[in-house]
């Protein structure tokens, strides 16, 4: 089994400082931002492995998983910070992220995939910066596969997936063959959401993702990490979206205190009208 | 404050930077969860010991050739920064096993007891402990009264260790004792005959790690466990002792680090005579100064951790930072306490958890004033020179 995983880092929210935007609303102001892994991405990258290995046994891999991502040099530190948690290589695209954008990503990962050939693609279902939720569903219609997007379970076959989706009311479970696109959602990392074949059925995994034991974090400079241009994976890289206007959100008003029960119940019916 | 950023003081290498994120990451979601039970049981948690087994930590300064992790010193300073942010009983716990027995015996054995004993002191199946104190002395080790003789091809040693953290629990012992009169030291194992732990020795803080008496009577210990060469227990107690000062005073920052926070958090949300405490000058003096003396206490332990190691004796850098951060760690948790009022002394808010366990710093590893004497020592020594 070959597994590509899609990882993208984003600005970190517990980092002081916070994205700025200038007063013309023309960018975003990146300058002084901590970055790490979109988590949906870490998920994702969590999925790959317990989808290539006996969960008893998460030092042994069986199969291959590479991550690539999209951006300036810098980001290879987010790559090397996967390869300590378990991928076997990897693959940075040098691109700024004001060159990219959903689709120009897709047509980039399609150029890989016909390199690499790997058996499933895997995403987070989105990144928690733009939240745009494309780069997945463009790719799969690109690559003309089978697709299925916020798992929330996994399930690995001989041939394929059995995926379950959260959906309003209930879960969609599906069948998809390889090789195919799958998006995850926050679920996918619960202790029984993904079972390899290898994997026994009793088995629970931790909640979250794998913590990345220290002789991998000091063994991941000797993975291989390969660079690309964007450039020679797509011929065309002008960009189809673009981003008109940037605007932060409203500042959080002052909070009022109320004297009682009463008082709260009637705010809620009469102001906020959510009652 | 605390800074995660790439290449920063804390930082030096994006090893570093992974290492910090992974142990807080740990700490977060396993450490804290578990520490207020620990410390109410008084006891060591064994299953938290196997899962730092399980992510490299017990090695953590043994290179990679040796099956351990290869890190450097500020490697080990910044486990236990982060971990003692959460569980400073645990981590004391740890550090007599990684840093007190596992660095120190690394670096005085021989290939033969490295492949004998590594393997199961690096998986956590074996504890690990270290026994300089006596119940008649401390600070003055040189007059410690545990003998050693030697037997045919065996030593065999008389004395008795007090004060000896993991004791209780340990399956290996690294015993110093006197063998004509020069410091030697050997490598006991739980089952010798002679040998024997009685008892816990109940205490003020650090109650998530075990404390205890290590007794040696007629214990026969085979000369394949000497440790080094006989009289080389001094070398081996001075060129630890850096480490472990240093690996303490990281202990110490930690606490400092989580007590701010309480702090600020607190002091923000709590009002009085209608206003945020935060208003309050006298408020003001608790948060800033203890940012003001965590801040230098960092920037001093870090500069000093790169500047120490195997290949680096410094004995006045790591008794500086202990001497600095330890009343550090102390004071920072006392302001907290007194920052949250009736608040802060109730088990509820932790700052009287670490308030007790940032005591034993002062004490453990040197004593302040042991700090002071070493430090004017080594200090008029080198400008006499
Ligand atoms: C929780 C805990 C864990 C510990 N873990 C270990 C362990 O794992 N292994 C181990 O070997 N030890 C351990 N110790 C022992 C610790 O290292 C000693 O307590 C410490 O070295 C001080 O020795 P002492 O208690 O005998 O005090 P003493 O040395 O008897 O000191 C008593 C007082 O006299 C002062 N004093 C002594 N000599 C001088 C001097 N020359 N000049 C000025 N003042 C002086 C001291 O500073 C102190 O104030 C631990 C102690 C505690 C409390």
């Amino acid at each position: 089994m070959k597994i590509l995983v899609a990882l993208k880092r984003v600005a970190d929210p517990d980092n002081a400082n916070k994205v700025k935007i200038p007063a013309d609303g023309s960018t975003i102001d990146t300058a002084g931002l901590e970055f790490k892994p979109n988590p949906f991405d870490e998920y994702a990258l969590e999925t790959a492995l317990r989808l290539t290995e006996d969960g008893t046994k998460p030092k042994v891999r069986d199969g291959e998983v590479i991550v690539v991502t999209f951006g300036p040099a810098d980001t290879e530190s987010t790559l090397r910070a996967a390869l300590a948690t378990g991928a076997d290589r990897a693959i940075r695209v040098d691109a700024n992220d004001d060159q990219l954008d959903g689709l120009l990503v897709a047509k980039g990962l399609k150029t890989l995939v016909a390199e690499e050939k790997p058996d499933i693609v895997l995403m987070g279902k989105q990144a928690v910066d733009g939240d745009t939720n494309q780069v997945g569903q463009a790719l799969a219609e690109l690559l003309d596969w089978p697709m299925a997007t916020f798992a929330a379970t996994i399930e690995e076959q001989e041939d394929g997936l059995v995926v379950g989706r959260e959906v309003d009311g209930g879960v969609l479970e599906l069948s998809i063959k390889y090789p195919a696109v799958v998006t995850v959602d926050l679920r996918i990392v619960s202790p029984s959401s993904v079972y390899s074949t290898k994997t026994d059925r009793s088995f629970k995994y931790n909640e979250g993702v794998r913590f990345s034991p220290l002789p991998a974090i000091m063994q991941a400079r000797r993975k291989p990490l390969d660079t690309k241009s964007l450039a020679d994976l797509v011929d065309d890289t002008g960009l189809k979206i673009n981003y008109l206007r940037f605007e932060a959100p409203p500042a959080r008003l002052a909070g009022v205190k109320v004297a009682d029960a009463a008082e709260l119940v009637d705010k809620l019916k009469n102001e906020a009208k959510v009652l | 404050m605390a800074s995660s950023a790439l290449f920063t003081l804390e930082n030096p290498t994006e090893e570093h930077h992974m290492l910090r994120q992974m142990v807080r990451g740990f700490t977060r979601d396993v450490v804290e969860p578990q520490a207020e039970e620990f410390n109410r049981r008084a006891e060591f948690n064994r299953a938290l010991f196997k899962q730092c087994a399980e992510l490299g930590l017990l090695g953590l300064t043994v290179p990679a050739e040796d099956g351990g992790a290869g890190m450097d010193l500020l490697g080990a300073v910044l486990v236990h920064h982060e971990l003692s942010r959460s569980d400073p009983g645990f981590t004391l716990g740890y550090l007599a096993h990684a840093i007190l027995f596992v660095n120190n015996f690394y670096h005085a054995a021989n290939a033969e007891q490295r492949a004998r004993f590594l393997p199961g002191v690096l998986d956590g199946t074996r504890i690990g402990c270290m026994g300089m104190t006596e119940p008649g002395v401390g600070t003055d080790v040189m007059g410690m009264g545990t003998t050693a003789v030697r037997d045919g091809s065996d030593y065999v040693l008389n004395g008795q260790k007090a004060l000896i953290t993991n004791a209780p629990e340990a399956d290996i012992f690294l015993i110093y004792a006197k063998l004509d009169g020069r410091m030697t030291t050997f490598v006991l194992e739980r089952d010798f005959e002679g040998l024997s732990t009685p008892g816990k020795t109940p205490k003020m803080g650090m109650r998530a790690s075990s404390l205890g008496e290590v007794i040696m009577e007629n214990c026969r210990v085979p000369a394949a466990n000497l440790l080094g060469e006989e009289g080389g227990g001094l070398v081996h107690m001075m060129r630890n002792l850096e480490a472990e000062r240093l690996t303490l005073s990281a202990m110490s920052l930690g606490i400092a680090d989580r007590c701010i926070e309480i702090m600020i958090q607190y002091a923000h949300e709590r009002q009085a005579f209608g206003r945020s405490i935060t208003q309050l000058g006298q408020i003001q003096r608790y948060i800033a100064e203890s940012y003001a003396q965590t801040e230098a206490a960092r920037a001093l332990i870090y500069t000093v951790a790169r500047d120490c190691g195997p290949g680096k004796r410094n004995r006045i850098g790591t008794d500086a930072a202990k001497l600095f951060a330890a009343p550090v760690g102390k004071q920072v948790a006392d302001n907290a306490m007194q920052v949250l009022g009736g608040w802060g002394y109730c088990d509820e808010f932790k700052v009287e958890r670490f308030l007790r366990d940032a005591k034993l710093l002062e004490i453990g590893g040197g004593t302040l004033e042991a700090h002071q004497k070493n430090l004017t020592k080594d200090l008029v020594k080198a400008r006499a020179q």
